[in-house]
């Protein structure tokens, strides 16, 4: 009996600072952001709880679905784009060529370089008086004069999520590599040896065995991008006139912006459920494709 | 005329040479047997014919014709490997089915084609299981299956059983015979198991470090082995070596001093081994308990009681070690005394290069 106390006693003390940490550092602030979306805080010392007004406001003011709308493009471009040049890199990367550790260390300094310096680096090259994309086109005659790719909502749109694209494709490659490694050599040889080519292979044998790890990858993926912040914000701050305001631009804008804290906590309740919903269908899809494996 | 010809067959990586020159002819629906030891090269030479792996130097022929650069699937061959190599997110009729869908065949040929191999190899309950779902001798049969759809001129089996556990392996192997001998095809087959190639085979390649020790019928290889590695690679348990020197050899009778053992005449016909030192090659099972021609005392340390026959362990007084393989139970202790004997007619002998000696 006092052994098993102890033994409970023990794996809650080595489990104690793991524990205080998440409560300390996930826990509170999401429980107190949500009570703060019942309030109407702001820069005021005192505030009010005025239940859902909050809520329906954000609904109500049609910008907020528009920016749901927005965010989910966005990710969906993003996402997709990451997941199909991913695959063709690995598969290059892959290829028995010569020089290719040289290659697969290539990949690697979107992801090496601090993000902010890769960041800032694309919005140089955005830049229309001196930007490179926009020196080069007008070199090759492709353009007439200088195009300013962050000062118009379409281009702004498109130039945030090739740079996050450019960020995130190494991570993508290099998952996507290890899992194409894993298939054994063997299931190629022996439909090589029954006549089929470099496409039916990969058709066939490659792809279907690497859907666990595409809808792996893509799950992670979709819930790093619908919450990326940093790129958008350092390069148009969500702008020109909200045309790459995604919902973390938003909640940021109200809360930090508008200075309107409560309403703000409200649209980021609002990500918190769809992000705990890409989670839920993440995990089940993990436990899913384990249960496969087992069989 | 021969299905298939090794001529003077290489194969380097880099500067380590797999394959040392290589002649040899298979004809038309024997079942040959590739085997040697780990890292003998059987595995390289059968990839090699498969289409696998590249020819450094020298030629294979397939019905004449020159395949050296030819594609795996033109060269009329179909291979089974050692991990069966079966999709596993396909059914068992797609595994089957999949060089078929290759071919583009129609629907109708595919099915017939499919039920066919399922009937031969006793899968039909089986076609809509996954692999994953099958036990390792199904696997296997899958894999058989989906080289017998191709109807190839020759099968190429890579250690096939190696995977199998020993009853289900003993199993397999009458299976793999029967097949062989209701398809008639030619069938190539690589394993480094001694006892599969004495048992399946029409004709054994022994192969030692790249290059070819001996071909023959099983029979051959194992009361004439052509040197020293075959003699101790074929045959189980395996044949005990005595070294000695020729202190004469007149044309007629060699004999040969085995140190504390004694003296030994054999009938050789060779002069030119006259003062050489040589290995004596006896097999256990020729062995007898008490005297008889030629008599040794051995001390076994272990006796193995296995009901149809005994086995003892012991050493020479040279340090070699010395087995003996007897019928029944005879009553023997062990590091108790045992005087055995053998006939001079069933002793080998190898000159100092390893080479037998007539």
């Amino acid at each position: 009996m006092t052994g098993t106390r102890s033994a409970t006693i023990f794996a809650l003390a080595l489990l104690a600072p793991a524990l205080i940490y998440i409560l300390a550092i996930v826990a509170y602030p999401l429980v107190d952001t949500i009570i703060l979306s019942f309030t109407n805080a702001s820069l005021r010392q005192e505030y009010d709880f005025i239940g859902w007004a909050n809520y329906q406001r954000i609904f109500s003011a049609g910008n907020f679905t528009e920016v749901i709308l927005r965010t989910f493009i966005w990710t969906f471009f993003s996402v997709s784009i990451k997941m199909i040049i991913g695959m063709f890199g690995a598969v290059l990367l892959n290829a028995a060529i010569p020089g290719q550790t040289v290659f697969r260390i290539l990949t690697m300094p979107p992801w090496i370089v601090p993000m902010a310096i890769g960041i800032f680096m694309w919005g140089w090259m955005y830049n229309g008086q001196f930007g490179m994309i926009s020196g080069l086109l007008q070199n090759f005659g492709i353009t007439n004069g200088p195009v300013a790719w962050l000062a118009y909502g379409n281009t702004a749109f498109w130039a945030t999520i090739i740079t996050d694209v450019w960020i995130g494709v190494p991570m993508v490659t290099i998952y996507f590599l290890a899992a194409m490694q894993s298939i054994p050599k063997d299931l190629h040889e022996a439909a090589w040896t029954d006549g089929a080519g470099r496409f039916y292979r990969f058709r066939r044998i490659t792809l279907p065995l690497m859907v666990p790890a595409i809808i792996t990858m893509s799950l992670l993926s979709l819930i790093a991008t619908f919450n990326s912040f940093d790129i958008i914000w350092i390069l148009t701050q969500g702008g020109p006139s909200g045309s790459t305001t995604t919902m973390i631009i938003d909640t940021y804008k109200t809360a930090m912006g508008s200075r309107k804290y409560g309403e703000g906590a409200a649209r980021a309740v609002v990500i918190s459920i769809f992000v705990t919903i890409f989670c839920i269908v993440y995990f089940r899809a993990v436990r899913k494709l384990q249960q496969g494996e087992a069989k | 005329m021969s299905q298939l010809s090794l001529k003077r067959l290489e194969k380097s990586f880099n500067e380590a040479r797999i394959i040392k020159g290589i002649d040899l002819d298979v004809s038309e629906g024997e079942f040959v047997v590739f085997v040697g030891p780990s890292g003998c090269g059987k595995s390289t030479l059968l990839r090699m014919i498969a289409g696998l792996e590249d020819v450094s130097q020298g030629e294979i022929e397939i019905g004449g014709r020159v395949v050296n650069e030819l594609p795996p699937v033109q060269r009329g061959i179909a291979m089974v490997f050692q991990s069966y190599a079966l999709y596993p997110h396909m059914s068992v009729y797609e595994n089957i089915a999949f060089p078929l869908r290759v071919e583009k065949l129609p629907q109708a040929e595919v099915e017939s084609r499919v039920q066919a191999a399922a009937k031969v190899l006793q899968l039909e309950s089986r076609l809509q299981h996954r692999p994953g779902q099958l036990s390792g001798g199904q696997r296997q049969r899958v894999a058989i299956g989906r080289a017998i759809v191709r109807q190839p001129k020759i099968f190429l089996f890579d250690e096939p059983l190696s995977n199998l556990d020993a009853a289900l392996r003993s199993e397999m192997r009458i299976e793999l015979m029967e097949l062989h001998k209701r398809l008639g095809s030619t069938m190539i087959y690589v394993t480094h198991d001694q006892v599969e190639a004495m048992t399946m085979a029409d004709k054994i390649v022994v192969l030692d470090a790249g290059t070819i020790a001996q071909v023959g019928s099983p029979l051959d290889l194992y009361h004439k082995p052509d040197n020293l590695f075959v003699a101790g690679f074929i045959g189980s348990p395996k044949m005990n070596f005595i070294s000695g020197k020729v202190r004469k050899a007149d044309g007629t009778w060699a004999t040969i001093d085995l140190g504390a053992l004694g003296v030994i005449d054999l009938p050789r016909t060779s002069t030119a081994i006259a003062g050489q030192d040589v290995t004596l090659g006896i097999r256990p099972e020729h062995l007898e308990l008490g005297d008889g021609e030629f008599t040794l005392e051995t001390r076994p340390n272990i006796v193995e009681q296995l009901g149809i026959h005994t086995i003892t362990y012991s050493t020479l007084p040279g340090g070699e070690n010395f087995i003996g393989l007897f019928e029944g139970n005879p009553e023997l202790a062990d590091n108790q005394p045992v005087r055995m004997s053998f006939a001079t007619d069933k002793v080998h002998l190898f000159d100092a290069k390893g080479l037998a000696v007539y």
